[in-house]
């Protein structure tokens, strides 16, 4: 579905972001893109949807190599929604501003509306339709900015550090949605620093250092290796528990839940 | 285009003998440059203030820099050739203010390439300028790159959302950076007051005299630089006039 082959990237001013990715993500897979500030995950983003085009190398989407389409193409396929909120927000009402995507991508006046009252339901956002989106709370914002991409329906739903700036309950908001998209058979990728969050998605995990994909795997095995540290990664708790433990579980705990129903069992009551 | 044409008023730090003098030498000598080409009114002052422009670029080595400026302030003097002609004046006369045009250019661009925002501060500080004037400038200045940085993130997201700023008429097209001006417009505005507050809670100006930990200091380079500058603009000035 998202190919990268041998991928190089080298920005105008000559650094090099992406030193030979292969990498590939499959329908109704959900990938977290872990690593250190400037490994490259932004970079790996931005060619998922074309606003970059590789140096050397070859990207894939649904088929289409990226370099021989424009970004409206892609990003109809591929939505990316980016970290900063206010940097995407102009116009003057939440119906509006769910409404421009649609607009651009060709959508019908009744299928445009149909789909910005879905949105405006799916996300609790009803009562600010014609409220600007500047006046909302950061949490709102995020929750709109979510909601216009995925108003055009795209196959795969990219979030670049979906949880910075938000509080317990949104960051369940966005697991939750996060998880509603999987189960609609969706891809997901999440580029994140916040393990804590990622390692409660159960995602397949893609380590990023230096420009270079240096792990791939399951979560618990990846984030259990010995000298993630070096990639700046702290391991969720969690898993830091369940790996001190004389006597393990089958699998590690991904929730508080497990945790509890495991205690349960073993000391009882 | 519009990249091309910024990078040619912007600092970047060199090792030359240009940049390593002081701010305020580099002041009189961009004062001297672009009174010359105010001055000249004729192809040989025009070739004199060119000569000193070219002199201070090829030691300052921002010639590259300033090259790609000079091409698209040409288009502008060609404008202003051809307008010249269909209102009346002469062919020699229209080359003139054409060509003066070029040279006013490149001797601000010269100012620009070759003096950092941090030695505006310093020179304005010794000029005894009011400091809110000053931070407001050197502000300003220092803002420049990060709206720029700025506007490509923010174009990215609306060209994610499926804006295609290169397709349509020209009104169109126009309309197109809307979704781009708005949010680029509120940011700055938001980062403005993100950073008067964080000014304020370093407790700027809480003195009237707040101390600086750099001084302006004259070295002997500097001195010889500002004799041999004052020596030859004086001998342009009185070979223009």
């Amino acid at each position: 579905m998202i190919e990268f082959e041998g991928v190089r990237y080298v920005y105008p001013n000559g650094v090099e972001a992406l030193k030979g990715v292969s990498l590939r993500i499959g329908e109704g897979e959900l990938v977290a893109l872990v690593g250190p500030n400037g490994a490259g995950k932004t970079t790996l983003i931005k060619h998922m949807n074309g606003l970059l085009k590789p140096t050397e190398g070859r990207v894939r989407v649904f088929g289409i190599d990226t370099r021989k389409a424009s970004v409206a193409e892609l990003s109809r396929r591929v939505g990316i929604v980016f970290q900063n909120s206010d940097r995407q927000l102009f116009s003057e009402t939440v119906e509006e501003e769910i409404r421009f995507g649609l607009e651009n991508f060709g959508f019908s006046k009744e299928e445009a509306s149909e789909r910005v009252e879905e949105m405006l339901e799916r996300f609790g956002l009803e009562p600010y339709r014609n409220t600007s989106p500047f006046s909302l709370s950061g949490g709102e914002k995020k929750r709109l900015c979510i909601a216009l991409v995925l108003a055009w329906d795209p196959d795969v739903l990219v979030l670049d550090e979906p949880t910075v700036g938000q509080d317990w309950a949104n960051k369940e908001k966005i697991r939750g949605l996060i998880e509603s998209l999987l189960k609609e058979g969706k891809s997901v990728v999440v580029s994140s620093h916040d393990l804590e969050f990622v390692w409660s998605l159960k995602p397949r995990v893609l380590v990023m250092s230096d420009g270079r994909v240096v792990m791939d795997g399951r979560a618990e095995e990846v984030l259990s290796r010995d000298g993630i540290e070096e990639f700046r990664l702290l391991r969720p708790r969690l898993l830091e528990l369940y790996m001190r433990l004389k006597k393990k579980p089958r699998r590690p705990f991904f929730e508080v839940r497990e945790l509890e129903e495991w205690v349960k069992v073993e000391v009882g009551g | 285009m519009i990249r091309d044409v910024a990078f040619g008023f912007v600092y970047t730090k060199k090792d030359s003998p240009v940049h390593g003098l002081d701010a305020r030498i580099k002041l009189v000598l961009s004062a001297y440059l672009i009174a010359l080409s105010l001055m000249a009114g004729d192809p040989f002052g025009l070739l004199l203030s060119a000569a000193w422009i070219a002199s201070v670029v090829l030691l300052g080595r921002v010639g590259r820099r300033m090259g790609k400026n000079l091409i698209y302030a040409t288009l502008f003097s060609v404008v202003i050739f051809a307008v010249d002609l269909l209102s009346g004046y002469g062919l020699v006369d229209a080359a003139i203010y054409a060509a003066r045009f070029e040279v006013i250019v490149a001797s601000a661009s010269t100012f620009f390439l070759i003096t950092s925002p941090d030695e505006f501060e310093y020179v304005m500080r010794w000029l005894r300028l009011p400091r809110d004037l000053i931070f407001s400038f050197v502000a300003s200045v220092r803002f420049v790159p990060v709206l720029m940085l700025d506007a490509i993130q923010i174009t990215d997201s609306q060209k994610s959302r499926g804006l295609e700023l290169e397709k349509g008429n020209p009104v169109k097209r126009l309309r197109s950076f809307i979704p781009i001006l708005i949010p680029l417009v509120i940011d700055a505005v938001m980062r403005s007051n993100s950073l008067a507050e964080a000014m304020e809670v370093r407790a700027y100006g809480a003195t009237d005299r707040p101390t600086s930990l750099y001084e302006l200091e004259m070295t002997r380079s500097d001195w010889i630089a500002l004799t041999l500058s004052t020596i030859a603009f004086s001998v342009s000035i009185i070979f223009i006039l």
